[in-house]
């Protein structure tokens, strides 16, 4: 062994390895999120609220990162995204009480259903730009809620569907305990962050980049609008699917209705992508903890304020209202932004420390 | 049903094949063929609806025999208060676009609270005053879009206007964020509605109290005595009082000059002394005063943050299927609209709203301009 590799592995190096790589800051996460649910079988008074209010948040997550690519960077502004997290649950419910599929063929066309719609969106996307965009979604995340009215074979109607948890595999039903199924999103949620990442680094990410800031710059570079437009729309709809996949099977007691998928979930996702930084794994996750996971886990626990916003729901609502306008009118970037300056800064301050504690201990430089 | 998907998928092959025998061989005889190209394309569609309409007359014909005109002027009758509110709420957000470049998601919430202000307005004077209904409604009327209409300058000079230089997409993302800052702030003024405060705008007139349309007898249309409220009588003449009072401002006054100015280029136009400022405050207010009476006149209602949200994307589909560009083609639009969905519910029971949207969606990707827009060459 040379002295090179042996320097090399030494286990500092190793270490540093380790923590310099992009995934790493994923796996911390999903140990952090696993680490509550661990403490919470190991015996720690975790309240349940709150392990179910960061399972939420974690679904909620996987959504948003869909949508980062969409909004972030494909430019496209969709607010069809609630439709498709019901679309995915109805799914999961329809062919588990009716059909009685396995999860894993359900997963699958889940995935097959949300190309489909993706790529629908998708040719629409190309004829209908810009502002007009939203409203097309708008429109046609209405189309989904009046099936799901209407089309009572599948959805059960207004009555809402009655799933109770339960999943067919291997041919049996099982009612799922809701702590396995926070295991599955966590390790769902770690999947989704390094797809999503791969994504955003690969030439991918970099053509709806160019996209993004100029359709015309970027066709004349070569890059085929038609695909790369109708790829942002597809992985976003297919992480909104799976998500509302995953919605099903952990919420306990739910049933999906019509009104559970309108305007109002798309708009909070929305302010939650934004809020937290269109264009960074960190910051959507900080965002949606900020704008879903805060609210359920801390605003809405009857303990902390002596309930008062409970009996005021509105005050959170209203605060992610405000949070929107000032991040888009003051702070383009949103949270991550904010926390890499403030990570610049005390970077720059430990290095002037540094420096003058060594001028202070060996003397000033002799230049 | 399937009989006349059959029959409309016919025509409409028809016809797209009559289309492109024309383009191929005849629109190159055209001088101006973009124009000639988009009328031809306006036609088939009207031709189409108006097919839909014969289909409609024929479901019914077959349902309710010699009747059946009876019927569809029932419908028309019956839509009447949608389509008012709804070609006030498009209005209002063309008019918002038009100044501000920004499609308004804000403003069935502008319209709402709008509502709310109404309902409390009904409130007070049913607490304080012995009025008759009518009055009341009306002084709350005006009170409640009064209160949306400072609501629309406010938003506009608080926060619109530092949001000049921001992308559309920005601004749009900046009008969502109001819808949610809106939703929150409505129940917490006004409260939740119940029986100590009973949120509810009463109808103008008792719904008892109806016009016989004679007139159908006397010259001879139909047979049978229709009747319509009276309610939905003074609604559509003080809508379309406003409406004709809104497009003449449009058009004679000084104010309606600067919007077609600040349409068409802001800098330019507060180059020239038109003060952008003023007028773009004055429309925001305008829209809401709009969206406030859009709200009111749906009357009997329950107020809830949710009352004008149909409404909203109904207004937004009218103003595409229409084009943002024009004032008249997102008004035509939005009485068609309703129309349509009234009477899609013979043939296809509650899928109505689907259809209608389906169909829409369907002639947009076909031509994303809108019915009477002109296509914009984009800069690049």
């Amino acid at each position: 062994m040379t002295y090179e590799t042996k320097m090399k592995n030494t286990y500092k190096n190793k270490f540093k390895s380790m923590v310099k790589h992009p995934y790493f800051g994923f796996f911390i996460i999903t140990i952090i999120m696993l680490l509550v649910q661990v403490l919470r079988i190991a015996g720690v008074d975790v309240a349940n609220q709150t392990l179910r209010a960061f399972g939420k948040t974690m679904i909620y997550i996987i959504v948003g990162l869909g949508f980062s690519i969409l909004l972030g960077f494909g430019g496209l502004a969709s607010l069809g995204t609630a439709g498709f997290v019901g679309l995915g649950a109805y799914l999961l419910g329809y062919f588990t009480n009716n059909k009685g599929y396995s999860v894993f063929l359900i997963i699958i066309i889940a995935i097959l259903v949300a190309i489909v719609v993706g790529t629908i969106v998708g040719f629409i996307s190309l004829r209908i730009e810009g502002m007009y965009l939203a409203i097309i979604t708008l429109a046609i995340a209405e189309i989904i809620n009046e099936i799901f009215t209407n089309w009572t074979a599948f959805s059960n109607g207004i009555d809402g569907m009655i799933v109770n948890n339960r999943i067919v595999l291997f041919n049996q039903y099982i009612v799922l305990d809701p702590n396995v199924v926070f295991v599955a999103i966590s390790l769902a949620l770690l999947l989704m962050m390094i797809i999503t990442f791969n994504i955003m680094k690969s030439p991918t990410g970099r053509a709806l980049l160019a996209m993004r800031n100029s359709t015309s710059a970027a066709q004349a570079m070569g890059i085929s609008i038609f695909k790369y437009r109708l790829l942002a729309f597809i992985v976003s709809t297919v992480y909104a699917m799976l998500a509302g996949v995953l919605y099903l099977t952990y919420i306990p007691s739910t049933f999906p209705v019509p009104g559970d998928w309108t305007l109002n979930l798309s708009l909070l996702i929305l302010a939650a992508v934004i809020v937290g930084g269109s264009r960074s794994i960190y910051g959507i996750i900080m965002g949606t903890f900020l704008i879903f996971g805060f609210d359920l886990a801390v605003l809405s626990n009857r303990n902390n304020f002596g309930g008062y916003f409970i009996e005021h729901p509105e005050i959170s609502i209203m605060l992610n209202g405000v949070l929107i306008i000032l991040v888009i009118m003051f702070y383009r970037g949103g949270l991550i932004r904010l926390v890499n300056t403030v990570i610049g800064f005390i970077k720059r301050l430990f290095q002037k420390v540094k420096h003058k504690w060594k001028e202070y201990r060996y003397g000033p430089d002799s230049e | 049903m399937g009989a006349f998907w059959l029959d409309f998928g016919i025509a409409a092959a028809i016809l797209f094949v009559a289309y492109n025998i024309f383009k191929i061989f005849f629109l190159k005889y055209f001088k101006n063929q973009a124009k000639v190209k988009s009328r031809v394309i306006n036609l088939i569609v009207f031709l189409l609806i108006i097919y839909t309409f014969v289909i409609v007359y024929q479901t019914a014909q077959a349902k309710f025999d010699d009747r059946a005109l009876a019927y569809m002027i029932l419908q028309f009758i019956n839509q009447i208060p949608n389509i008012a509110s709804l070609a006030l709420a498009t209005t209002a957000i063309v008019l918002i676009y038009k100044t501000s470049t920004t499609t308004n998601f804000a403003q069935s919430m502008m319209a709402t609270f709008g509502a709310y202000s109404a309902a409390k307005a009904v409130q007070y004077i049913g607490a304080n005053y012995e009025w008759s209904t009518t009055t009341t409604v009306i002084v709350a009327l005006f009170a409640g879009s009064f209160v949306a209409f400072l609501l629309g300058v406010f938003i506009d000079t608080v926060i619109i206007r530092y949001s000049k230089d921001k992308t559309p997409i920005g601004k749009q993302m900046i009008t969502m964020g109001l819808v949610i800052i809106l939703m929150g702030l409505m129940p917490m003024i006004f409260g939740f509605n119940s029986t100590n405060n009973p949120l509810v705008i009463p109808q103008l007139f008792p719904a008892s109290e109806k016009i016989p349309l004679t007139f159908l007898n006397t010259w001879g249309i139909i047979e049978m005595q229709l009747s319509m409220t009276k309610h939905s009588l003074y609604i559509l003449i003080f809508s379309v009082f406003l409406l004709v009072l809104l497009f003449s401002l449009l058009r004679f006054t000084k104010w309606g000059l600067g919007v077609r100015a600040t349409a068409s280029n802001e800098r330019v136009a507060s180059m020239m002394g038109v003060n952008t400022k003023l007028i773009t405050a004055l429309s925001w207010g305008i829209a809401g005063f709009l969206g406030g009476v859009a709200a009111i006149i749906k009357a009997p209602t329950d107020i809830n943050p949710a009352l004008m949200v149909s409404t909203q994307v109904n207004g937004f589909v009218a103003a595409v299927l229409g084009s943002f560009t024009s004032f008249s083609g997102p008004l035509i639009a939005s009485i068609l609209i309703p129309l349509l969905q009234g009477l899609m519910v013979s043939l296809v029971g509650n899928w109505n709203f689907t259809v209608v949207y389906a169909i829409i969606l369907a002639f947009v990707l076909i031509k994303p301009e809108g019915l009477f827009g002109k296509k914009v060459d984009k800069k690049v």
